[in-house]
């Protein structure tokens, strides 16, 4: 580089000053230094514990698949199937959209017992079924939230209301990511739409905005948003311009001294490297037929669903975009992420119009998950990741073993449709020192939980300690509390029965 | 409390000193109990353990059976030192599983103040502030105002050092940015170097002051305490109209609203007697809570939601405590108990919105109401001035009214022939009015065969239609004319089809107006329900009159059961069209007629009048109609009680409308309801209102509160780093009559604001964040001004006062809702170059480049911004649109300010940074442009970039570096 002799010195100078100083990167950052900066006495007990996971993938189904035609093979409920729902199970519950006295239905498709621990899962889930001995099923989550916004937001952030921080926040707040070049909380959406409580989902809330997730695109645009270098400017010239913001500031900083230009410096020069590792880390182009093949990838792909008013009307099962985002997800936590948040939009089946239904819709959106989820698990598997990844899935509530009936009162083909239903669903969790069998279970029709319950506090609760986060110890003052993603109280408990 | 003092290591955050003084209970205890204790052992009886309080002297020294937690004066006996030093698992306080822990400096405090006594101290920001005497300082020659008599006290304690002056360019730019937002253009900052008056820096601050960009700057403030945003929030996000709130609160600040009326009207302006149209919009304040459209959710349940906030909105802003613990249980630090929440709550409880839009009302801009006035004043002018007729009219009226003795102004068709398809039968009666006889089917289609004149042509037929009989033919008195259709046989046996144009009727049933007879589309038509038992009229106009033959009337009336005519007429006219009103009685409005459309004056005016009439309309259509808050009847009060754990399906006992009980009453002569509230937060008995004021304020100026917790003035909060000072703040701040704009610029013309933010290695160590003032803030702009500031500096600014949100470019695919369907459609024109304020704010989806540098969301109440510093700001203004635009002119600026090179990038140096660049900056410049000149290659493409066709893409380049600049995106 050519620079007047002075303006070398002062290089050097501040050089030494900079590797003296942490710059605010992605990385983990001193919990008390932030807080310090942000007016709290350092005084966060120590939360860290031994952790099981290094990353942690949550795969979550926005709008909330049917545990009923998935996972709870329930012959009572069968027997039901097209009777009047019992008086008893209606009393004093709100729904979204039922009204009167709905129809039982029951599973639509198809169970069959799988793996070792002889399963029953649903005939729309080959894939799964097949790696069924790597996780746990959870059939007995409950929620206290029945719309999707606030229990998505419950789930995800611990309060139903907005402005609070979402669980990647919280964890890349406590842990930091190993990858300095990348964000340590990263989100990947597809089916279309983002979810809808929007991107509050992924908002760090009081945390400081460094730690809110950083949505990856896939869309053929820049994977993050503002990555891309103008039009018609080269990557040479962006580093002569870098060089000469960093001679300048330097020069600057050799005057007023502020330890902050220092590290804005190193934050231009992490942008610059980033510009470099996340479109390399996002190309799919670089995995070999064989794992694209694995996850039913393909490269480049960008599904119609992203343009449309109403993407539920375009949903193809071969659609790879899910399964596209595992295998990024695979390759983000691979190169150190912390969190991968996946939404997949499209599981609300009300069965009330066209492209929302159980019997028309739900296969086709397995079909767009199954195989990938599946590929996800082997892929990590043979590559020694498994161990230290927590998959998790599941919507943010499930949904009625009663038909909804608001539009019409009974089934017809393309319309069959269940409402919302916080008191009973299934979720799972696979990876990083998760039993692999089954958990909890519903009464007779999956209406209440009849053994073992999971409420969303525990949920919280295990994955945070996977990740070696003490869920009740891990807070920020905020508001004259010491907020935690849990919540106030210390209804949260880890489920130890479902760890190893 | 008994004074003694000791030496003691105290740890400020990051500052390390010797402090020697008194234990205060206020500043060493209460942190240390509230923190580790009070959360078992505070005001929440609940969750208290073991019956134990440690808030309060009574609670603490209470005997336990022999025994006490706190022994006044015998540490070594008082059980909350013996559990601190226990070495028992079980018995260790605070328990190990809480993970709290007391050190033991935090020990040995504990030990002196119960030595000393154990007293316990009202917290400080729940006493009255008072102005204390300026403190004895020892360089009296430095002090510009009280404010750096405080804060010299401070470091002279403290053994720090003083800064010098700023230069006046970085003072200039720094008050620039400070009370507009914006930087100072090169001539306004040369002229300030250059005036060497003794009230050169006054006289900058009075002009910024009075400047309209104050109000917008400022506004941001509130705004984000107001959680202002362009849409309602949750799943659906729908748009709802606010900005007119937004542009209140802009001129409010430009007027300097005193803060008591400020306040009042935007808690309570539609209760104040004869309240102004806006002290109403002002009550927006509190309707900029979020508002829930998702399918199957209960309104009662969001409504109440609503409430809260604004419950704990009021208390944050103007109070700065957090209600939001009272809601489910008595708070554990602050005594706020959950009776106090819901006694609030009932205050704010008693408005009519219900999570749906509602009440709104049309917010014109002083702009529109002018107009509007205008257009009504015009009409009202017209509208006089037809009353006094000129002599002639009365003689040509009657002369008019002639004609129709030969030829009335509408004539009855004489009935040829029917056709019906289910055998009803019509017949004529003397007067030419049709009876339905015979069948009576439910539905049906009639063919009428009319006989046209042969000597006049005919320009509109009339439809008149009596009641129907009761007990008579049909039940429904209602009639569906579904469509109506003609076709003309012509005395050479052609048959031609006509059309009927001008469909108007003297009355339409909702949805079934008359013109949907002649649509086309059969699903509906004319129909008028309500008011099927009086007669009605329909007239349609033949857009080629036509002369002899007849006419072939096909009435369809095939909708719903027995909705037929019964009686009714069909009339036609050979009068010009304008003369033919669907009035049914029209011989009694030929004066109108004759005044409207055919005597010349009169029908100019009615014309005029008309023509205001569809402009005033039209204005009234563009007014913006935003949500307020309007209290309930009386008789529609809502009962209130508490809410167990915050369940509002889960009442508790009653409560009464009443403020928070440790901050005294409501002040006599108001009740206990919102403007009953908004008085007691402004008056001068409540200890925290000024003060949170001045502390947010003089947070924006310095980077951080003398309160750095802005939002906790709670024992949670942090001590004030000069108590003094902030009280002093706060009494001056109400004596200047609560003038933001005075308690501005005491602060700004402080020697204290005045001084360099240069940071000398030594003070760096001792106090690294600056929180004793020893030099001048220095921190990064915020997400607004760094867009506004990019675009003044560039000459791209448009600087235009409030109106709608506009949307400025953003990547493609940012906005992708679930449902609403909403679309960014990026703005071309001025409303591009808008300041940062005005961006349009989706809550779920807001301009990725302001929450990147760390604006909100607008979803809740934020008070204050805290600010991070990352890589994703830098890609940012290296590539976003906006900063590449500004860049673009910019570079065109320097370009065409001289022929020089140095000389143009010297000027775009000081467009942004004020100063001139030193030399040796100026050469690395240079050098830098001379590499982009070799090294931008596809340059149309780069010059497009920056939304230039044609320029200098290595000036753009260079434009592009001194935007990123570290001096540029901070407050210097």
């Amino acid at each position: 580089m050519n620079l007047p002799i002075n303006l070398q010195n002062t290089q050097a100078i501040t050089r030494r000053h900079f590797f003296g100083q942490s710059g605010l990167g992605f990385g983990a950052i001193a919990l008390s230094s932030l807080l310090a900066k942000n007016g709290y006495s350092a005084q966060t007990p120590n939360f860290k514990i031994p952790a099981k996971a290094k990353s942690i993938i949550y795969l979550h189904m926005a709008g909330s698949p049917s545990q009923i035609d998935l996972f709870e093979n329930k012959p009572a409920l069968k027997k039901y199937h097209g009777k009047d729902c019992p008086e008893e199970y209606l009393e004093g519950k709100r729904f979204a959209f039922i009204k009167g006295t709905p129809k039982m239905m029951g599973p639509v498709f198809d169970y069959n017992q799988h793996g070792e621990s002889g399963q029953w899962i649903s005939s729309l889930m080959p894939g799964l079924s097949s790696v069924i001995d790597d996780v746990c099923v959870i059939r007995s989550m409950h929620t206290d939230q029945f719309n999707h916004s606030p229990a998505q937001l419950l789930l995800q952030t611990g309060n139903p209301m907005l402005g609070y921080p979402s669980m990647g926040s919280w964890v890349t707040y406590g842990l930091g990511s190993d990858n300095e070049n990348l964000p340590g909380f990263v989100v990947l959406a597809s089916g279309g739409k983002t979810p809808s409580a929007g991107k509050s989902l992924w908002g760090s809330g009081f945390l400081p905005t460094l730690y809110q997730g950083v949505q990856c695109r896939t869309d053929g645009g820049d994977p993050i948003l503002y990555l891309s270098d103008p039009k018609g400017f080269n990557r040479k010239a962006r580093r002569t311009t870098l060089d000469a913001l960093k001679d300048l500031n330097q020069y600057h900083h050799k005057h007023v001294g502020d330890p902050e230009t220092i590290s804005r410096i190193s934050q231009y020069e992490l942008a610059f490297r980033m510009q470099m590792s996340v479109p390399e880390v996002m190309d799919l182009k670089k995995e070999p037929e064989h794992i694209l093949k694995l996850y039913g990838a393909k490269p480049g792909h960008i599904s119609d669903a992203e343009s449309a008013t109403d993407p539920r009307q375009l949903y193809q099962s071969n659609d790879p975009t899910f399964a596209n985002n595992c295998l990024l997800a695979r390759r983000l936590v691979e190169n150190g992420v912390r969190f991968v948040q996946l939404y997949d939009w499209g599981w609300d089946h009300h069965g009330s119009s066209l492209g929302e239904s159980i019997d028309e819709t739900l296969p086709i959106k397995c079909q767009q998950i199954d195989r990938a989820i599946a590929g996800l698990i082997t892929d990590l598997k043979q590559r020694g990741l498994f161990e230290e990844t927590l998959i998790v899935w599941g919507g943010e509530f499930g949904r009625t073993p009663m038909m909804q009936n608001n539009v019409r009162n009974e089934l017809q083909k393309g319309f069959y449709g269940r409402d919302h239903h916080p008191h009973a669903f299934t979720m799972w969790m696979a990876g990083a020192g998760i039993k692999p069998g089954a958990y909890g279970e519903t009464d007779d029709i999956g209406y209440y939980i009849g053994k073992n319950p999971v409420g969303i506090r525990d949920l919280q609760s295990t994955i945070l300690h996977q990740i070696g986060i003490d869920p009740h110890r891990f807070s920020f003052p905020y508001q004259g509390l010491n907020q935690r993603l849990i919540g106030p109280t210390n209804e949260g408990k880890v489920i130890k029965a479902i760890i190893s | 409390m008994k004074n003694f003092t000791l030496l003691l290591l105290i740890s400020l955050p990051n500052l390390q000193v010797q402090v020697s003084g008194e234990i205060s209970f206020n500043k060493d205890i209460q942190p240390i109990l509230s923190s580790n204790c009070y959360s078992c052992h505070g005001p929440d009886s609940e969750s208290r353990e073991a019956g134990l309080r440690l808030d309060t002297r009574e609670g603490a020294i209470m005997d336990l059976g022999g025994y006490r937690a706190v022994d006044p004066g015998k540490p070594e006996e008082s059980e909350i030192i013996l559990r601190i030093e226990s070495d028992d698992q079980d018995e260790v306080m605070p328990p190990p599983e809480s993970g709290h822990a007391i050190s033991s400096e935090q020990l040995t405090l504990l030990k002196e103040w119960i030595e000393n006594g154990a007293e316990y101290e009202t917290h400080w920001s729940f006493k009255t502030p008072h102005k204390q005497p300026l403190p004895d300082i020892k360089r009296k020659e430095w002090p510009l105002s009280p404010i750096d008599h405080f804060v010299l006290k401070k470091l002279e304690t403290e053994n720090l050092p003083i800064s010098k002056d700023a230069s006046k360019r970085t003072w200039i730019r720094r008050v620039f940015l400070d009370i507009t937002g914006l930087p100072p253009t090169i001539e306004q900052a040369e002229k300030f170097h250059n005036d060497e008056e003794n009230d050169a820096y006054e006289k900058v601050v009075d002009h910024l002051l009075a400047s309209d960009t104050y109000g917008e700057h400022w506004a941001r403030m509130w705004l984000d305490l107001a959680r202002f945003a362009d849409t309602k929030g949750y799943e659906k996000d729908l748009h709802r109209d606010m900005w007119r709130y937004r542009d209140w609160v802009i001129k409010a600040l430009n007027e300097d609203m005193p803060y008591d009326q400020f306040t009042i009207e935007q808690i309570a302006g539609d209760m104040l007697p004869n309240p102004t149209p806006d002290q109403i919009l002002a009550t927006a304040f509190h309707r900029n809570t979020m508002e829930n459209d998702e399918g199957g959710t209960d309104d009662e349940e969001f409504r109440v939601a609503a409430v809260k906030d604004r419950v704990d909105t009021t208390i944050q802003v103007w109070m700065g405590l957090t209600m939001g613990c009272a809601k489910c249980h008595t708070h554990k630090y602050d005594p706020i108990s959950i009776q106090d929440y819901y006694s609030f709550y009932a205050m704010f409880n008693q408005t009519e919105d219900s999570d749906r839009v509602t009440p709104i009302v049309p917010t014109p801009t002083p702009e529109q109401a002018r107009q509007e006035k205008e257009i009504q004043k015009k009409i009202s002018q017209l509208q006089i001035s037809l009353q006094e007729k000129p002599e002639t009219f009365q003689k040509d009226l009657e002369n008019w009214k002639g004609k129709f003795k030969n030829q009335p102004l509408w004539e009855p068709f004489t009935l040829v022939k029917t056709e019906s398809k289910h055998g009803v039968i019509l017949e004529q009666g003397a007067d030419g009015t049709l009876q339905a006889k015979d069948e009576n089917p439910e539905k049906d289609t009639w063919t009428l065969t009319l006989s046209i004149p042969d000597d006049t042509q005919i320009t509109s037929i009339r439809i008149d239609t009596f009641p129907k009989k009761s007990g008579g033919k049909w039940i429904d008195k209602n009639v569906a004319l579904r469509e109506i259709s003609a076709e003309w046989r012509t005395n050479d046996d052609e048959t031609k089809k006509v059309n009927l144009i001008n469909p108007r009727a003297d009355f339409s049933q909702n949805g079934w107006e008359v013109a949907k007879a002649i649509d086309g589309n059969k699903n509906v038509g004319w129909a008028f329900s309500p008011r099927s038992d009086q007669p009605h009229v329909a007239i349609f106009d033949i857009q080629n009159p036509i002369k002899g033959g007849n006419l072939k009337l096909t009435l369809e009336q095939e909708f719903g059961q027995g909705l037929l005519f019964e009686s009714f007429r069909i009339s036609f006219s050979t009068y010009p069209v304008e003369w033919l009103k669907p009035v049914i009685d029209y011989e009694k409005k030929f004066n109108l007629i004759f005044e409207e459309q055919v005597f010349a004056k009169t029908r100019n005016i009615h014309d005029k009048i008309k023509r205001e009439t569809n402009a005033l309309n039209s204005l009234k259509s563009q007014i913006s109609k935003t949500p307020i808050m309007r209290e309930l009847p009386q008789s529609k009060l809502r009962p209130n009680t508490i809410h167990q754990r915050g369940n509002f399906l889960d009442p508790g006992k009653d409560v009464n409308p009443e403020v928070l009980t440790v901050f005294g009453k409501i002040p006599s002569g108001y009740n206990a309801d919102r403007l009953g509230a908004a008085h007691w937060l402004m008056s001068k008995e409540n200890p925290l209102t000024s003060r949170v004021m001045v502390n947010r304020v003089w947070a924006r100026l310095f980077g951080t509160g003398i309160v750095e917790t802005e939002e906790d003035f709670g024992s949670q909060g942090m001590h004030p780093s000069h108590p003094d000072l902030l009280d002093w703040l706060a009494v001056d701040y109400q004596e200047n009559g609560w003038s933001l704009k005075k308690l501005l610029k005491s602060i700004v013309l402080s020697r204290t604001y005045r001084q360099s933010s240069i940071i000398h290695k030594d003070a760096l160590q001792k106090d690294p964040r600056n929180r004793l003032l020893g030099r001048g803030p220095r921190f990064r702009l915020t997400a607004e001004m760094l867009r506004d500031q990019s675009l003044f500096a560039s000459g791209l600014l448009t600087q235009k006062i409030g109106g709608p949100s506009v949307m400025p470019p953003q990547p493609p695919g940012v906005w992708k809702s679930t449902y609403s369907g909403a679309k960014w459609s990026t703005a071309t024109g001025p409303d591009r170059y808008r300041r940062g304020l005005y961006t349009y704010i989706k809550r779920t989806s807001p301009h990725p480049a302001m929450i990147t540098f760390d604006a909100g969301t607008g979803e809740v109440c934020q008070v204050r911004r805290i600010r991070t510093n990352t890589p994703l700001q830098a890609l940012i203004t290296l590539n976003d649109q906006a900063y590449m635009e500004a860049a673009g002119n910019l570079s065109n600026q320097m370009l065409n300010y001289d022929a020089e090179l140095s000389q143009q990038i010297a000027h775009g140096f000081r467009r942004l940074l004020t100063r001139p660049p030193e030399k040796k900056e100026l050469q690395r410049l240079i050098s830098l442009y001379h590499q982009l000149e070799e090294e931008i290659i596809d340059k149309d493409d780069y010059l497009q970039s920056a939304g230039l066709k044609e320029g200098n893409p290595a000036m753009v380049a260079l434009a592009s570096v001194l935007l990123n600049l570290d001096e540029t995106l901070t407050k210097p």
